[in-house]
């Protein structure tokens, strides 16, 4: 079943004096619970993409469409509406509220979607196990390492069982330990939740553990490699 | 997570940023409630004083008097017309006045002087003039006498300061020499012995007997029982002179009549100017003194007035008294305007410092589903904490200043205090008890809340998640 259909995506930022194609004619699919690496290099056109994705920018031209929902025609507070709950986020700079617990930043997009505070208990804690951090429930980020951060931000991105998450540079950050550890965790609910994982990334752990590798050069798909 | 709880926890992230920036808009209501209470209650006392001791609420008059107050545009007061004023419910008593001017001598000195013709009785229900009169002196020999006695050490050192200076009641000579309540009993005995002043004031039997300004008396070097000469010009260019015996000393709280007024009863006045049954002026002391309810009473009573004769609210009669403290109102404000631009600049230095550092977040917010307009309204309520924070502790602390300054009013002494009475202004200055200016000032302080709050709310609105993330 396909989650996103991207049908001859361009993405052209015009500055004053050079036009810039970001993503040049891009068409792809994605179905449900894949684990997929979009690879290349710098200014290849990755994190546009994923923006693009995530419905955080507009292309230029073409069509994206999730669950059969045409993003450029939704208005902005729909598009926000939208993305909280379908899209889970994985930032490379892990990007937690600081002011919140590890519990209630898992819970807090739950609490934007309203709901009861038994269900955001229960899948709070359900994912602080899966993540293996149920013992810093009660921490704040600013008392976690980074490792331990980006595990609370996959887990926020899954809380709200999204259709899909994006991951962008999600072990750039950290030590090979808990780029692994991290990697081992998202491998594992992908599997149980069947949620689409997408990452762009340039770390060849993420590359050997992705299902799919879908390498862009200059805003082009030029392979997309399915491993298993 | 409830907005208000987020927004709580968001402001305390930065402990000294929502300290300092508290502590601005704290200082900033504070001074200007200080400031503004020293002012408004500076000039109420200078109003009451200049009213209640001399023009009254509402005085009548020969119409041609107000442009040239001179004994010629004097009127004849008939009983008739006093009465039918009197009937009127908002006037309590009527007062006649004979007032003009004379060359006041004593035996080294000449001064020109106002001289009151009044009805002694009547007058000192208007103006309050008999507890005007000078009980205490601090004298050098009083003072010298006072430092030998057994007196608290901060009395002692109060006395020279207050050197020379005259007093009508136990009340502020308590106050300025810091006597406390309960050693009054003791003390007070001690000070009538060296510093007490006899002095009685007079009646309208008291033919050629005058009271006197106590800085007149102290120009002139006189004192009770001495003899003083008024010469002048008297009704219609006759010429007015005679001698007159110093029966009493008030102190006047308007220093700038304080220096040149002489009481004597109105029928000695109309004796000397020659102006039998003349008055220059009626004070229409008045049940309700509330500014409508004076300009009603004056025109009710327009029906009945003669038609030579007008009246003269006391806006009228203090006009330049008013011109001079719009004008020191109006800088009074520029000062206030100044430390609100301050304190606006430093809100607004805030709001940018923390929106530029929260942009990554605030686009983060954004991308993973929170609406901008929660997002804004977070935002506006930890800025309504911090200026509502600021505002509640600055009106708290302003509060003891405020009722304290009402009791206890700064009292300027020496060369200050003599450059204020050069002025004509009564060197001491009480605070206003709060009142609207009180609410003026919190909204002043909203106003600079709620342009900061557009401004963020603005910016938050307008974020592109995209540039955001990258910030």
């Amino acid at each position: 079943m396909k989650v996103i259909e991207i049908t001859d995506v361009y993405k052209i930022y015009n500055s004053s004096e050079i036009k810039v194609n970001a993503v040049n004619g891009v068409s792809l699919d994605f179905e449900e619970a894949e684990f997929a690496a979009i690879v290349g290099p710098s200014g290849s056109g990755k994190t546009t993409l994923l923006n693009l994705l995530g419905g955080l920018d507009l292309p230029t031209s073409g069509k994206i469409l999730i669950d059969g929902t045409d993003l450029s025609l939704l208005k902005s507070s729909q598009l926000i509406d939208f993305r909280m709950r379908n899209i889970g986020f994985v930032f490379q700079a892990y990007n937690l509220i600081p002011v919140l617990t590890a519990r209630e930043n898992i819970e807090f997009i739950m609490n934007l979607q309203k709901m009861s505070k038994a269900s955001r208990e229960e899948r709070s804690f359900e994912l602080l196990k899966a993540v293996g951090l149920d013992d810093r429930a009660g921490s704040r980020p600013s008392k976690l390492s980074g490792g331990q951060q980006q595990r609370i931000a996959v887990a926020r991105a899954l809380a709200s069982k999204p259709r899909f998450v994006l991951a962008d540079e999600p072990t750039a950050n950290l030590d090979s330990k808990s780029a692994s550890t991290l990697l081992e965790i998202m491998e594992k609910l992908n599997h149980e939740e069947k949620i689409t994982f997408i990452f762009s990334t340039h770390d060849p752990r993420v590359v050997k553990m992705a299902h799919r590798i879908i390498t862009l050069e200059d805003g082009k798909v030029v392979s997309d490699v399915r491993t298993e | 997570m409830k907005d208000l709880q987020m927004a709580w926890r968001n402001l305390w992230r930065n402990r000294r940023r929502t300290i300092i920036t508290a502590a601005s808009v704290f200082f900033a209501i504070f001074f200007a409630l200080v400031m503004r209470s020293f002012q408004l209650g500076a000039y109420d006392r200078m109003f009451k004083n200049i009213i209640e001791s001399y023009s009254g609420y509402l005085q009548l008059q020969q119409k041609d008097y107000f442009e040239e107050p001179s004994i010629d545009n004097s009127f004849v007061v008939s009983p008739e017309m006093l009465e039918a004023f009197s009937a009127d419910k908002n006037v309590d008593i009527l007062v006649p006045r004979l007032e003009s001017f004379a060359l006041v001598a004593a035996e080294s000195r000449t001064q020109g002087a106002i001289v009151m013709g009044v009805d002694p009785e009547k007058e000192t229900r208007v103006s309050d003039m008999s507890s005007r009169l000078i009980r205490y002196r601090l004298t050098e020999q009083a003072v010298a006498g006072l430092h030998k006695e057994s007196l608290p050490e901060k009395t002692k050192n109060a006395l020279d300061v207050f050197l020379n200076e005259s007093f009508s009641g136990p009340g502020r000579l308590m106050i300025d020499l810091g006597i406390a309540d309960e050693d009054s009993a003791e003390i007070m005995p001690v000070l009538r012995k060296h510093a007490g002043f006899a002095n009685s004031y007079f009646d309208n039997n008291d033919t050629s007997k005058v009271l006197i300004g106590n800085a007149l008396s102290e120009y002139l070097k006189v004192g009770i029982g001495d003899t003083l000469v008024l010469v002048g010009q008297g009704y219609h260019g006759t010429s007015a002179a005679g001698i007159y015996v110093i029966k009493g000393i008030v102190k006047l709280p308007a220093p700038d009549i304080d220096n040149k007024v002489v009481y004597m009863t109105i029928d000695d006045a109309r004796q000397l100017y020659g102006a039998p049954d003349m008055a220059t002026s009626v004070v229409l002391a008045l049940h309700d003194t509330e500014e409508k309810s004076v300009l009603n009473t004056a025109d009710r009573l327009k029906n009945i007035l003669p038609e030579d004769e007008v009246f003269r609210n006391w806006k009228e009669l203090n006009a330049l008294l008013i011109n001079q403290m719009d004008a020191d109102n109006k800088s009074g404000m520029i000062m206030i305007g100044i430390l609100y631009l301050v304190i606006a600049f430093g809100v607004f230095g805030t709001v940018l410092m923390m929106l530029a550092e929260r942009t990554r977040e605030f686009g983060m917010l954004v991308s993973i589903g929170m609406q901008k307009t929660k997002l804004a309204r977070v935002v506006t309520l930890e800025l309504l904490f911090v200026g509502f924070l600021g505002i509640i502790a600055g009106v708290i602390a302003s509060l003891p200043v405020v009722f304290y300054g009402n009791i206890h009013p700064i009292r300027f002494t020496g060369e200050l205090g003599k450059m204020y009475e050069d002025y004509g202004f009564d060197p001491i200055m009480p605070t206003m008890l709060p009142d609207n200016y009180y609410l003026w000032q919190v909204f002043v302080v909203l106003l600079i809340l709620i342009i900061a709050v557009v401004f963020s709310t603005r910016k938050i609105l307008r974020i592109n998640v995209t540039n955001s993330l990258r910030a």
